[in-house]
């Protein structure tokens, strides 16, 4: 235990001694984390959207106009059956055009002047999760094609498919540049451990000569480039906090109308725990190659 | 105690002991007298692993210093009590941490260390300047202090390297008289000095060295 406060205190000591060094390095490793986390919030946000609307994609089933209520029960049955179909709604002529008549009340003239109804009915599909791939819905889709009553099977899958293969290139991407973030982290705080053993050189002699162990010389200088790299991502988590609020605030009405506003999302408490401990382990490892360093120059 | 056979040690090809045989026994006072450059500061740093020998042996009770690890270097430092002439002490520190240092690396409780600091700031007569930084304390207080964090995990054996340089008579004599007094308590001392004042205070064997030879060795047994 009074070893522990020893070490905690001389990595206070550090901090304090190099002032200038330590919000040097603090800063940097703030702006660091804080261009990954714009990255990493971008990546989350858009992974949520892509999960979101795969869970929500929909196959719109017309029917034929004038299939009689026979045809339309043994589509109906065919539809219930599959085991590619999670859930069915039916979505008659009438709600059809009261739908578009709610959707569109400025354009809702265009259809008084056809006289009948244009709009056919729908079966509105939600696929099991197994078939949501690009192939299982085509395929789907092809095989109900053909089937008596049908006129048409609608899906929007291109976009999805399209906004998932970006998440993917994004998740490479945030692995490559927190890959070279995280180096170039370790390097500032490498940096200013060594500047503090520079300083502090005649101490560690001293500390040698009176019998202290290499692990006890290091351990302060460790918890020391730990401290830098967890007070580094707190400074980053409030500088994208901050940052975040003010894109909110800009997104104003039209995010609102769009759904981007509630679409969007901080990072959750789990995601900020992790960025810190990022932090820390980046100080810690940039630590340990100073010292590292230090023991190879002694040797 | 301490055992050295043919040591020899070069810097950059320049001999800075050539063949020494040494034998030191349990309790001794030696005194290692030679002029600058003579060998006496390698001496003691072979001895307290400071730096490595090229040739021979040193066995400290018994342990080859030659062929210790690295790890295993500081726990023999912890055995034996070192005076350096620059006194090393940690200037951002007290004088009570200063001398609390090596008992806090072995581990000691925070009652037994100030009970062991107290008692040997008190020997060297400083307990009053507990509370001082190094820099406020005279040369011979500095001295003394490094005097009590060599002694205060009561080690077998003091080394102590021109522990009177640059100091007047009285405050060397000051000084010599507590190597006595640790010495009496059955520590085993080993002085490098090039002081004839200390020489003959403490009257005692010397071994004299010169251009990193061992060309005396007067009193042995005394």
């Amino acid at each position: 235990m009074r070893r522990l406060i020893h070490f905690l205190r001389e990595a206070l000591v550090n901090i304090r001694l190099n002032r200038t060094t330590t919000i040097i390095a603090v800063a940097t490793t703030a702006f660091t984390l804080a261009c990954f986390g714009v990255f990493l919030l971008l990546y989350l946000n858009l992974r949520e959207m892509a999960t979101s609307l795969q869970s929500d994609f929909k196959v719109v089933v017309y029917v034929k106009d004038g299939t009689p209520p026979t045809g339309l029960s043994e589509l109906q049955g065919l539809l219930k059956s599959d085991p590619g179909v999670q859930a069915l709604t039916y979505v008659s002529k009438e709600q059809a055009l009261s739908d578009f008549r709610g959707q569109f009340p400025e354009e809702s003239h265009l259809l008084e002047g056809l006289g009948e109804n244009p709009l056919p009915a729908s079966f509105i599909v939600t696929l099991a999760p197994s078939l949501r791939s690009p192939d299982g819905v085509r395929r789907w889709a092809e095989r109900f094609k053909s089937k008596p009553g049908v006129e048409q099977v609608e899906y929007s899958r291109d976009w999805i498919d399209n906004l998932t293969t970006v998440v993917g290139y994004l998740e490479l991407a945030a692995v490559g540049i927190g890959t070279v973030l995280s180096a170039a982290s370790i390097t500032i705080i490498a940096s200013t451990i060594r500047l503090t053993l520079y300083a502090r050189r005649d101490e560690i002699d001293i500390m040698g000569l009176i019998g202290a162990t290499s692990g006890f010389i290091k351990i302060p200088y460790l918890i020391e480039g730990a401290m830098l790299g967890v007070m580094g991502s707190a400074v980053s988590l409030v500088m994208l906090k901050g940052g975040f609020e003010l894109f909110k605030a800009r997104l104003g009405m039209p995010g609102r109308f769009l759904g981007i506003e509630s679409g969007v999302h901080f990072f959750s408490g789990q995601v900020a725990v992790l960025i810190l401990v990022a932090g820390l382990v980046l100080g810690f490892v940039g630590s340990l190659v100073s010292v590292l360093d230090l023991g190879r120059a002694k040797s | 105690m301490i055992q050295i056979f043919h040591v020899t040690k070069h810097y950059d090809r320049r001999p800075a002991l050539t063949d020494v045989n040494l034998q030191i026994g349990k309790g001794e006072f030696v005194l290692l007298m030679g002029p600058s450059g003579a060998g006496k500061t390698t001496l003691l740093k072979l001895l307290y692993c400071a730096t490595s020998l090229d040739e021979g042996q040193i066995l400290i009770q018994g342990r080859n210093v030659a062929r210790l690890k690295p790890a295993a270097v500081p726990f023999l430092r912890r055995t034996m009590g070192v005076v350096f002439q620059d006194f090393k002490l940690l200037p951002k520190k007290s004088v009570y941490e200063n001398v609390a240092l090596p008992l806090l690396v072995q581990g000691l409780s925070t009652f037994e260390t100030r009970r062991k600091v107290m008692e040997a700031l008190k020997a060297v007569g400083v307990d009053h300047r507990k509370e001082s930084r190094p820099a406020m304390l005279s040369a011979g207080e500095q001295q003394r202090v490094c005097i009590a964090r060599s002694i205060v995990n009561s080690p077998i054996i003091l080394l102590a390297d021109e522990p009177t340089g640059n100091m007047d008579a009285a405050l060397a004599s000051e000084i010599v008289e507590l190597f006595k007094t640790i010495n009496a308590r059955g520590t085993t001392v080993l002085v490098a000095t090039h002081n004839r004042q200390v020489i003959e205070q403490v009257g005692r064997r010397v071994v004299t060295l010169d251009q990193g030879k061992v060309v005396s060795d007067e009193g042995k047994g005394l």
